[in-house]
């Protein structure tokens, strides 16, 4: 899965879109007419939706209680009465724990691509800006984690520091702040060297400026569009690392962690112990598909 | 060309001994005293004194790197905790375990992915297309060890048609290439494939595209050339890339085999670091790691050499 | 799992056939282990008991054995490489061993005295050559008391304990003895004798009725059976151990004919298990697995009517069930029959009614709940199913009026908390702590929880239970040497404990295997230990 991570190559793309259309009007209107008559996007974008919203308000939308099983309803098949989906191994319901658990999937899946999207592009925009040494630094650093397969990274420091959820998302943090470094990195240089900046730069602009008004507003729209992709990864990785017994501990609900302990069920009610890899399946698709449209209604020639 | 090529393999210097610095950093990281790591929890004093003194914990971090890197370049990277023997000695089997599983991994991901994505550049915007697309999207998309579990429950349970676990009758030690022990590399090999088939698909979609709009391969076909022809050009403009995207692929599924390994019990790279994981093993967690990503370093290196060689455009660079 | 009539006749029939017949007896059975690692193969083996049970028992002898040719009583110490000890008369502190005559190690050279002597140095004698401090922390503590050993003639050594302890026997059943011979050969190639251990591991050379013949890390090992073997031989030809420390992957490796016996199905496949035919054993084992109290003054366990009614409170069939019947309820340390039971006054059982009658009593009700704290962990070695099992507690002991709540830990977490004991501050103010124990060795036992001199951190008297009564139960078990005296000490010890409620007893372990039918002869005694010698694959 590490080779997941999408090349700089797609984002650059992009920005080239991006600049070519930035200074024509209606750029977002033109968005999101795209997006509109993009059915598949559109239904990604409904089931993750729909999921969020059944997250959020998990106490009220959840049938039961997410902790309390009983012995005697463990491991019910799928259409029972009360159990809509099924029970676990602890007779707790199926339905309450998936919801209950997509809490922690999400947390572990989004909050690693948010710190690293602030904190990546952050020192990309400052390498692609600044250049010289403070480039030079920043990008050979980055190349050094560049020389780690993802999955390799993620689990040697989750490993190291020892199981936990604020260590796993630490670790998945670190795995996605390097591919967003070189994106903004590529983004920024090359909004750089358009000619609007230059005009500016000639027209006396100072250099923060110039970065707030120009760069920022052109550079963060394809560093967005890269990071919504890399969320379909993380919530892949997060998930692994649970399975491992490297993120969250029992008895709280999470997806890959549910698969773990749902593993010796597989044989009695296979049906019922597939539903969290289901769910975390249709959430990575959904966000793939969701943000291939993204980029797709951004960029004149997709 | 020859400068690009000294230049290339003199960074990969660098990067390799920060890669080191990496591993030697994660014993440091870990919670609690590193001597902890090394030594037994039962080791009497002087034992701790004695391994304390042997790898100059005693002395400021920049010298015990210096001292680790002499160490792991005479090819010692420590005793395992759990077992007393070298990590080096349980690791060089394990890494032919993986490598050998990636790599037939990577040749299914390969083969798939090139018919796939062939099919869906030639034929874009077509069913074809959509379909073979979203079999990638899904190839990268689905939590590979789940699809591990239920290949198992469906093909060694329920049919009893191939092996669940482990690397044949008499273990990896004595891998010969019949069908009683491929049989065993089936599953996995399957599982871990989907990943490779997904970006290939995707990549080489995305090249047979754009070459097919390529101005010259319109005018090739006005001039009536056969598909033949045309499938040959395609094939030599789009090699470089393709294997430039396996050889990369290779490197990730060696370090990302680890869950594949784990719901398979593959005695490779991956397994031994679950172990680790969970003895708290951290020289065999980091002598892993370290030759893992040193292996990756290395891929990383000769696909670019290698490119360089084939592709004529990079030269001029 | 008990013996049908046609077992016993089947194995009746094979303890009479002849030598030769046994010798001719072919196949391989290859065995799915827990353990993720081969366990240690040069003597001490690790990963537990499992590793005594495949790595240690199988290829080594130590001077005392635990008898395990029966299933339906309990295990006792037999004589192993030594056919009789006795303890000196007039200074109680030292022991003389006779030696059994004749028997020689894998590699040919004999066994005598010099070679106790060797084995006891190896992890006891800091100044010795051979000395392994790797080996010491796996023996050390089942040995406390063991200090040298001394070479009397070829076959006679004296053993030298600290303190008069006649439990030194039943402790050395975790001495295996190793050949210094093939160590001393692998020393000359090596740089050092930390590497001459690794080579040993490689080619050990024990007493064993198997030899090592192969050994892939982490992947399989290989025995052969030692047609040399002192005592009765081996049937079966070879034993393959393979670990596959994942339930599932033992499973579907059973089910796929991949190997012919597995450790400790999960309960869940059971079913699956016994309609695809193969054959599920299981018997008590010396385990317990306990809540231990805390018996500080600000513990609701400090009240021995409180423990008295949770033990009452507790319906020990109703988590058999749970468990799929792979459990025994535990109403003692050891089971009623046991050479230690002795008959406590105490009869544990389910009665809530007397359980509601005595938290009546000791000034708890309806309006005054017992509010209990419990540290637990998600799994552990020997823990069974901790989180099922504690929650069915926890639904089942309200119905007494007994609120629970976990303090759920990581296994190493709780292990290691256990040692810190109830008034540390790991303990987090929790008033029970649930460790499962062995309990074949009455140290481990017993002594560890009921002498006041253990309480943690010397020990794993993790509730601080002081009480000069048991001290002095203590020593007179441990200062009685004629063993019929001394097991009815430790009966006397044993009821004490139950008397008192020292712990909520609930479950032993049954120790749940999954075979083949082509597995012939496996016979499950009352012990975390196999006999490999008895089965053999058709």
């Amino acid at each position: 899965m590490s080779g997941l991570i999408p090349t700089a190559a797609e984002a650059e793309l992009a920005v080239q879109a991006k600049t070519a259309m930035v200074r024509s009007t209606g750029y977002w209107g033109g968005v999101a007419r795209r997006l509109s008559r993009d059915p598949v996007t559109l239904f990604c974008g409904g089931v993750l939706l729909v999921m969020m919203t059944a997250i959020v308000f998990a106490p009220v939308v959840a049938p039961a209680d997410p902790f309390q099983g009983s012995m005697l309803r463990r491991l019910r098949p799928l259409g029972t009465p009360n159990h809509i989906l099924g029970t676990d191994e602890l007779g707790r319901d199926m339905l309450t724990r998936l919801i209950f658990g997509g809490r922690l999937s999400w947390i572990m899946g989004i909050l690693p691509v948010v710190f690293a999207f602030t904190i990546g592009g952050t020192l990309g925009v400052i390498a692609g800006f600044a250049g010289g040494k403070i480039n030079m630094l920043i990008m050979r650093v980055t190349d050094v984690f560049y020389a780690f397969p993802s999955v390799l990274l993620a689990v040697a420091i989750s490993g190291a520091l020892g199981a936990g959820l604020g260590n796993a998302i630490l670790a998945l943090t670190l795995v996605f702040v390097p591919p967003i470094i070189r994106v903004s990195e590529t983004v920024t240089t090359s909004v750089r060297n358009l000619d609007f900046v230059d005009a500016a730069r000639a027209s006396g602009a100072g250099a923060f400026t110039i970065v707030r008004v120009h760069v920022l507003g052109n550079v963060l729209g394809p560093i967005f569009v890269y990071s919504t992709s890399l969320i379909s990864v993380c919530m892949i990785l997060a998930s692994g690392l649970s399975f491992l017994g490297l993120g969250t501990r029992p008895p709280e609900p999470e997806w890959g962690l549910m698969l773990n302990t749902l593993r010796t069920a597989i044989y009695v009610q296979p049906w019922v112990a597939v539903l969290p890899g289901i769910c975390i399946f249709v959430t990575s698709i959904c966000f793939n598909l969701l943000s291939d449209g993204l980029r797709q209604a951004m960029d004149v020639k997709g | 060309m020859l400068l690009y090529l000294v230049r290339r393999v003199l960074y990969a210097v660098p990067i390799a001994l920060a890669v080191g610095l990496f591993c030697f950093m994660l014993v440091q990281i870990a919670p609690g005293d590193p001597i902890n790591a090394i030594v037994p929890p039962d080791a009497p004093q002087d034992v701790v004194e004695q391994v304390r003194r042997d790898y100059g914990l005693d002395k400021p971090l920049p010298i015990q790197f210096a001292l680790w890197l002499g160490k792991v370049v005479q090819g010692d990277l420590g005793t395992s905790l759990a077992t007393g023997r070298k990590v080096w000695s349980d690791l060089h089997s394990a890494i032919g375990n993986t490598l050998m599983l990636a790599f037939a991994a990577s040749l299914i991901g390969f083969i798939l992915g090139c018919v796939l994505g062939g099919l869906a550049g030639t034929f874009r915007g077509t069913l074809v297309d959509r379909a073979a697309t979203t079999f990638a999207v899904a190839g990268v998309s689905v939590p590979h060890y789940w699809l591990g579990m239920v290949l198992v429950v469906i093909f060694s349970v329920q049919l009893n048609w191939l092996p669940a676990m482990g690397a044949g009758p008499g273990g990896s030690a004595d891998w010969r290439w019949d069908w009683e022990h491929i049989q065993h590399l089936v599953l996995p090999a399957i599982t871990l494939s989907v990943i490779p088939m997904g970006i290939v698909t995707r990549t080489i979609r995305g090249i047979v595209g754009e070459i097919m709009n390529q101005e010259f391969v319109v005018a090739l076909r006005g001039k009536g050339l056969t598909r033949w022809n045309i499938f040959v050009h395609v094939v030599k403009n789009a090699a470089p890339t393709a294997l430039a995207v396996m050889g990369l692929q290779l490197g990730y599924l060696m370090g990302g085999s680890i869950l594949v390994e784990t719901v398979f019990s593959w005695p490779g790279t991956g397994l031994l670091l679950n172990s680790a994981i969970f003895q708290r093993d951290l020289p065999v967690l980091q002598g892993t790691i370290l030759v893992l990503a040193m292996f990756f370093v290395g891929l990383n290196l000769l696909v670019d050499l290698v490119q360089t060689a084939l592709d004529p455009r990079i030269k001029r660079a | 799992m008990r013996l049908t009539t046609f077992r016993r006749a089947l194995l009746a029939a094979a303890a009479a056939l002849p030598l030769a017949s046994a010798a001719m007896a072919q196949g391989t059975i290859r065995i799915g282990m827990t353990a993720a690692d081969i366990p240690l193969t040069h003597g001490q083996p690790d990963q537990g008991f499992e590793g005594n049970r495949f790595t240690g028992i199988p290829l080594y002898d130590a001077l005392t054995a635990w008898d395990l040719s029966a299933s339906d009583r309990a295990s006792t110490v037999i004589p192993g490489l030594s056919t009789e000890w006795a303890v000196d008369a007039t200074d109680r502190t030292r022991w003389t061993f006779r030696l059994r005559p004749g028997v020689t190690f894998h590699d040919g050279s004999p066994f005598n005295a010099d070679a106790v002597v060797w084995n006891v140095r190896k992890v006891l004698d800091r100044d010795a050559p051979h000395y392994d401090s790797r080996q010491v922390g796996l023996t050390a503590s089942r040995m406390p008391t063991l200090r040298r050993a001394e070479k009397i003639d070829d076959m006679t050594v004296a053993l030298i304990t600290s303190e008069p302890d006649s439990l030194l026997p039943i402790n050395l059943t975790n001495l295996f003895m190793a050949s210094p011979t093939q160590w001393e050969r692998l020393r000359a190639a090596a740089p050092t004798a930390e590497a001459a251990w690794n080579a040993f591991a490689a080619t050990p050379s024990g007493t064993g009725p198997f030899r090592l013949t192969r050994f892939v890390p982490r992947e399989r090992a290989e025995m052969t059976r030692n047609d040399a073997y002192w005592g009765t031989k081996a049937r079966a030809e070879r034993i393959v151990l393979l670990p596959i420390p994942e339930a599932n992957a033992r499973t579907a490796a059973l089910l796929s004919g991949q190997v012919d016996w597995i450790e400790a199905p999960a309960p869940d496949l059971v079913p699956q298990l016994r309609a695809r035919g193969m054959t599920i054993t299981q018997n008590t084992q010396p385990h317990v697995w306990p809540w231990q109290p805390c018996f500080l003054p600000s513990s609701p366990l400090s009240d021995v009517r409180v423990r008295r009614a949770i033990n009452l409170g507790i319906d020990r069939e109703g988590l058999r069930t749970l468990l799929g019947g792979f459990m025994q309820p535990a109403v003692g340390t050891v089971p009623p029959g046991h050479p230690w039971w002795g008959n406590p006054s105490f009869n544990i059982r389910t009665d809530k009614a007397e359980a509601r009658r005595l938290l009546a009593e000791a000034g708890y009700g309806p309006q005054r709940p017992v509010n209990l704290r419990v540290q637990i962990s998600t799994s552990g070695s020997g823990q069974m199913q901790p989180l099922p099992m504690n929650e069915f507690l926890q639904q089942d002991l309200k119905s007494i009026g007994v609120n629970v709540e976990f303090d759920v830990v990581e296994w190493n977490t709780l292990f290691g908390n256990w040692r810190r004991g109830c008034q540390d501050a790991s303990a987090r103010g929790v008033h029970a702590i649930n460790v499962s124990y062995a309990a074949m060795d009455p140290f481990f036992a017993m002594v560890r929880f009921y002498d006041s001199k253990m309480a943690a951190p010397v020990s794993n008297n993790w509730g601080q239970f002081n009480d000069p009564r048991f001290d002095a139960l203590v020593a007179e078990a441990r200062t009685t040497f004629e063993p019929v005296a001394r097991d009815a000490a430790l009966a006397r010890l044993q009821a004490a404990g139950v008397d008192e409620a020292l712990m909520i007893f609930i479950a032993h372990d049954v120790s749940p295997r999954a075979m083949s039918p082509r597995v012939q002869g496996y016979l499950q005694p009352q012990s975390w230990f196999v006999d490999l010698r008895l089965p053999s694959i058709r």
